[in-house]
């Protein structure tokens, strides 16, 4: 239960980390809040032999904001966003999102560059940045690239990101004044990673709908997002019209899940689109 | 080994780390600072919780190197803080502890969330410790004494007014 040998560096600059990164080639890691690195090393299920903090990289630990959006460095960490002391361009979802992340110990950490670039699945920033339409920005040995969040996640645990690569900050458009969004989180234990989680956004500009803790990428939900888009307020019936939806939906995607799995994804999904009429929904007795 | 300068409990301190080392076993072995105890190490338990720079944080998943400049404060350093000297006393009144393990990140936990939340309902409270694990009390002592501790904490707070 405790790391192996390690060496540790703390450049001052992209360059200096990207040159590290390439010089230590496998065996070089990159290192952020650690929340989830730190555990990992600890377990030994991941070895370092050179780690490089890049916490100490100027901006990294900034934002920027205009009107149309924000902008967060890498080393944000999910406290930040969960007390608004980054400007929130999601009308309260993100703060909402990042308070139901781990714990409060943990979230003073952990950030959101290292969620996203470690991809585990059920991170709750893949499917957030995903249904808010975010941008990735990452900078290598190539130069500077960036993607749609959606398009970041390749499969469980893999993103677009080379060996190289260096997240260097997240992009967030910001929601329309009117734009209402729903979200839940199904886990058994409070601050665990979800087991399914789901999110909906009705925008005067635009509807989304993704599920995530899908054991990959987070999954857009497009004929969903056509049928919540016409809904003018929340009646009961409509679920069975939003899971027939979502069901399409994931045939499409080509993802396969089991049925208990489909069940805790449906669930998430109607609690978001009621949350988003401002309907609260009906938690099962004795919680 | 690498050279680390930090502050531990209003103590400066010097020291010379192998990289490898999280900061719990440093601030145990270096600093004596034995309210630090290990369960899980990684990250689950809180039995390990202590102050970095003002904020919780989990000292097992955290690396000493890394820790060049910081403030920490264990529970060792915060006998004399108002909060922790009420929680000590309430932990005590309302039964909050058993074999003691969990204790010391419970109480940096609860002075935590009553700093950042004051008083606050029993089911808040829950969701707020669920990050602290606690193997004999079943809970229901440690909520009390957390609530016990917000409300004569805002009563003295409202008589030096
Ligand atoms: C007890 C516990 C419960 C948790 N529960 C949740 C939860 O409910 N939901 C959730 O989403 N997360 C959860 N987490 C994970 C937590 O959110 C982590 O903080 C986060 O996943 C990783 O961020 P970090 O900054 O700590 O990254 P690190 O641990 O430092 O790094 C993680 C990985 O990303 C790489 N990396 C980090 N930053 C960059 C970068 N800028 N560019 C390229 N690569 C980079 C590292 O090399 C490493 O492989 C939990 C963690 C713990 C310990
Ligand atoms: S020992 Fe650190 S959280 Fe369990
Ligand atoms: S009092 Fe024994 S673990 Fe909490």
């Amino acid at each position: 239960m405790k790391p192996g040998a390690l060496n540790y560096v703390r450049p001052n600059s992209v360059q200096e980390a990207i040159a590290s990164l390439e010089e230590g080639g496998m065996d070089a890691k990159i290192i952020a809040g650690g929340q989830s690195l730190v555990p990992m090393l600890n377990l030994r299920m991941v070895s370092a032999e050179r780690l490089i903090d890049i916490g100490g990289i100027p901006g990294f630990r900034e934002f920027s904001a205009d009107d149309r959006e924000v902008r967060l460095g890498a080393c944000i960490t999910h406290e930040r966003i969960q007390i608004g002391e980054v400007t929130d361009p999601s009308n309260g979802l993100m703060p909402k999102v990042a308070s139901a992340i781990a714990y409060q110990a943990v979230r003073n950490r952990g950030t959101i560059g290292g969620s996203m670039a470690l991809a585990d699945p059920s991170a709750d920033w893949l499917t957030t940045t995903a249904a808010l339409g975010a941008t990735v920005e990452w900078e290598g040995p190539d130069g500077k690239n960036s993607c749609l969040s959606e398009e970041f996640v390749v499969a469980a645990y893999t993103t677009q990101l080379g060996m190289s690569d260096l997240l260097t900050g997240i992009r967030i458009p910001r929601l329309h004044p009117d734009a209402k969004w729903g979200t839940y989180k199904l886990c058994r234990k409070v601050g665990e990673f979800a087991h399914a989680m789901a999110i909906a956004i009705r925008s005067p500009s635009a509807t989304r709908a993704f599920l995530g803790a899908t054991e990959g990428a987070p999954v857009r939900l497009k004929h969903t997002e056509d049928v919540l888009s016409t809904l003018k307020e929340w009646h009961a019936a409509h679920a069975s019209v939003l899971s027939q939806s979502m069901d399409s939906d994931i045939a499409e995607s080509g993802r396969e899940f089991d049925d208990v799995h489909i069940w805790q994804l449906r669930t998430c999904l109607l609690r978001s689109a009621q949350m988003s009429f401002g309907v609260k929904p009906v938690e099962p007795e004795g919680l | 080994m690498q050279t680390i300068e930090l502050t531990v409990n209003g103590e400066p301190l010097k020291a010379s780390v192998d990289p490898r080392t999280t900061l719990a076993d440093f601030l145990r072995e270096q600093a004596d600072a034995r309210s630090i105890h290990l369960g899980c190490e990684h990250g689950v338990c809180g039995g390990c919780t202590i102050v970095v720079n003002g904020k919780i944080a989990r000292s097992c998943i955290a690396l000493a190197v890394a820790m060049d400049g910081a403030d920490i404060r264990t529970l060792e350093g915060l006998s004399d803080d108002p909060s922790i000297v009420q929680l000590r006393d309430s932990f005590h009144t309302c039964h909050g502890l058993q074999c003691g393990y969990c204790t010391p990140g419970m109480l940096i936990t609860a002075r935590d969330i009553i700093n950042r939340y004051g008083e606050a309902d029993e089911a808040f409270l829950r969701e707020a410790l669920a990050g602290n694990i606690c193997r004999c009390t079943g809970y229901a002592g440690i909520v009390k004494a957390v609530q016990h501790a917000a409300a004569e904490l805002t009563k003295t707070r409202s008589n030096l007014k």
